[in-house]
């Protein structure tokens, strides 16, 4: 995805906070207090057309409440957002014919209709002509393979089928920018794995739709995003590509295969001062043994730890940066906090 | 309007799902009608000096309260009721996300609503005419004139309680109150003419007891609109000024809603 790409998506010191909602009697004790719950503050954000921009951070972080504000769901406190140059307040009816979002849960479908009833009342509302709206029915029933349901009504769907057909509802319009959140939650790992094919593949690169993905999967995060953004308290604290994130901050951590992972090299490697930890992991069937180790002061030092370990007679089969898991991703970015970055 | 038409045809559809509630429904109306008719023709001697003016006989008088009333319950009750089912389910959102306007949806809402009270009240009033109802029938056309201009006198009160719904997610006794109250005080059962003095000057204050009047005036008497001319004139202002007013505070509802992140809110 190249970045100098046209900005489809443009977020401008948009901050929110919310009403926090008190006890009865607190409420009967001091009913003029208020109390405010921030859910984002001054976040800005540059998404460019055809990219796949994810947005992780922990419960609460307010990546739900972003996306509902580019959904003109909620009106921002101050700031401002723009979908393909329309402003989500002054133009939401243009907004909402660029953008879809996937945010409300499979209770939003219509349980007593059919796949098809579904979507033949979201395209007339989509404002689709009336002699389109059959083909392009038939045409996303195939897209997201529910296309042999025939009358089987909605409520008998299983889980994974009616997530897809949340996904095929909003792309009836065509949208420029989807929001998606938590696309695979509650999904069997062989249905998300299909699912995140599909939004790579159909969506991204097949329709070129820029995409928003709100996500606590180190599987769609890590495979689907161009770039991610980390959002903590409402505030971004990182955001770059996610590879480059990634090693960013799992910068001294590395990992090791060895067929001798007792061997006293690893001890005298934390005596001489180039490794500050490592950890041994159980060998598996094959006797490859597994050691994470902390190497500080970059890849210089890291090449002295492989080198001091085979002078000594350590076989080496493997030596690579560890990943982070997305929690530590995020713990990490969250320690880290920087703040204010323009994206 | 192709919007609207969707969003009736899928709440049609739904309701249609429904089957056995449906038959329910439509049996209940007409096996309804019989105790309805002995109980009116039993009351007819007492009934008939006080309903002179609007209509000769009380079994007539009565189907036309209940039609008109259901009428004024699906007003005030329709949207508030679609809103809060909308919202429950997580649809609103979705439906909030498409490009239709707002006047639209809530039309769409409400029209599954109104074509089914439509049909209700045809069965019912289809019922009544099997057991001897009496209707002048060229006061037909000018009494649905006024049965339009009755509803639209109500939907404000249902645009109000909408209101409620999307800033507090409750509407409290409002609704309720106000279908109540225009059935006991608005000339539904009995004239107005027979409510307590202590009590009758509330029924002053509801358009249903202009309506109706009016109503069962061309229906049953064949009094020309002219002779409703009063009274039709109040309904039509009160209903200028509620529409004006509920409307502007369903705006200042949405915006709130917007601004609190309630919109959506389960």
């Amino acid at each position: 995805m190249a970045t100098a790409a046209p900005v489809a998506v443009s977020i401008n010191g948009v901050g929110k906070s919310f009403l926090v909602r008190r006890s009865f009697w607190d409420t009967v004790l001091h009913p003029f207090r208020r109390e405010w719950s921030r859910a984002l503050n001054e976040v800005s954000l540059d998404i460019h057309r055809g990219e796949f921009f994810g947005l992780l951070g922990p419960n609460g972080a307010g990546k739900t409440t972003l996306f509902k504000i580019l959904a003109t769901l909620v009106t921002a406190d101050h700031g401002t957002a723009s979908v393909e140059g329309f402003d989500v307040v002054s133009a939401a009816s243009r907004v909402r014919e660029l953008l879809t979002p996937v945010i409300a849960d499979e209770r939003s479908l219509r349980w007593r209709l059919t796949a098809k009833e579904n979507l033949r009342l979201y395209a007339t509302l989509y404002g689709l002509p009336s002699r389109e709206v059959k083909g392009r029915v038939d045409e996303i029933l195939n897209l997201v393979g529910l296309e042999d349901t025939g009358r089987k009504m909605v409520g008998r769907f299983s889980s994974g089928m009616k997530q897809r057909l949340l996904i095929g509802r909003a792309l009836i319009p065509k949208p420029r920018v989807l929001l998606l959140d938590e696309p695979t939650r509650s999904l069997d790992p062989v249905t998300a794995r299909t699912i995140r094919n599909f939004l790579r593949q159909e969506i991204c690169k097949r329709l070129g739709c820029t995409v928003l993905l709100a996500t606590h999967s180190a599987d769609e995060a890590f495979e689907l995003c161009d770039r991610v953004a980390i959002l903590n308290h409402g505030e971004i604290v990182a955001v770059g590509p996610t590879e480059q994130l990634v090693l960013s901050f799992s910068d001294d951590r590395y990992r090791l295969w060895t067929r001798t992972p007792h061997h006293a090299a690893f001890d005298d490697l934390l005596t001489a001062g180039i490794a500050s930890r490592t950890t041994l992991h159980e060998a598996d069937t094959d006797g490859w043994g597994l050691v994470d180790m902390d190497v500080p002061g970059g890849l210089d030092r890291a090449s002295d730890a492989v080198g001091f370990l085979v002078g000594r007679g350590v076989t080496v089969a493997r030596f690579e940066r560890a990943r982070l898991s997305l929690g530590e991703l995020i713990q990490r970015a969250v320690q880290k906090q920087t703040g204010g970055n323009r994206a | 309007m192709r919007k609207v038409f969707a969003l009736m045809r899928a709440n049609w559809l739904t309701a249609l799902s429904y089957r056995v509630n449906m038959f329910f429904t439509y049996t209940g109306l007409v096996v309804g009608i019989v105790p309805l008719y002995f109980i009116s023709h039993a009351l007819q001697p007492m009934m008939a000096a006080t309903i002179k003016t609007e209509s000769p006989e009380f079994f007539a008088f009565l189907i036309v309260g209940m039609v008109t009333h259901q009428f004024v319950s699906m007003s005030v009750n329709s949207l508030h009721g679609a809103l809060s089912s909308e919202i429950g389910s997580g649809s609103f959102e979705a439906l909030m996300s498409t490009p239709t306007p707002l006047p639209a949806l809530l039309l769409g809402m409400i029209g599954q609503a109104f074509t089914m009270t439509s049909l209700r009240t045809l069965v019912l009033s289809v019922a009544a005419l099997a057991f001897g109802a009496h209707v002048v029938w060229h006061g037909v056309i000018p009494a649905l004139l006024i049965l339009g201009l009755i509803i639209l006198s109500y939907l404000p009160f249902g645009i109000f309680s909408a209101s409620l719904v999307l800033a507090f997610r409750a509407t409290g006794p409002f609704p309720g109150g106000v279908v109540t109250a225009s059935a006991l005080l608005g000339g539904v059962y009995y004239p107005t003419q027979v409510i307590p003095a202590w009590i009758a000057v509330f029924s002053k204050f509801i358009p249903l007891t202009y309506g109706l009047r009016s109503l069962r005036r061309s229906l049953l008497d064949g009094a020309p609109l002219s002779a409703s001319a009063a009274d039709l004139g109040i309904v039509g202002v009160a209903t200028v000024v509620l529409m004006v007013l509920s409307l502007a505070t369903f705006i200042k509802a949405l915006s709130y809603a917007k601004h609190s992140g309630t919109l959506t809110q389960y």
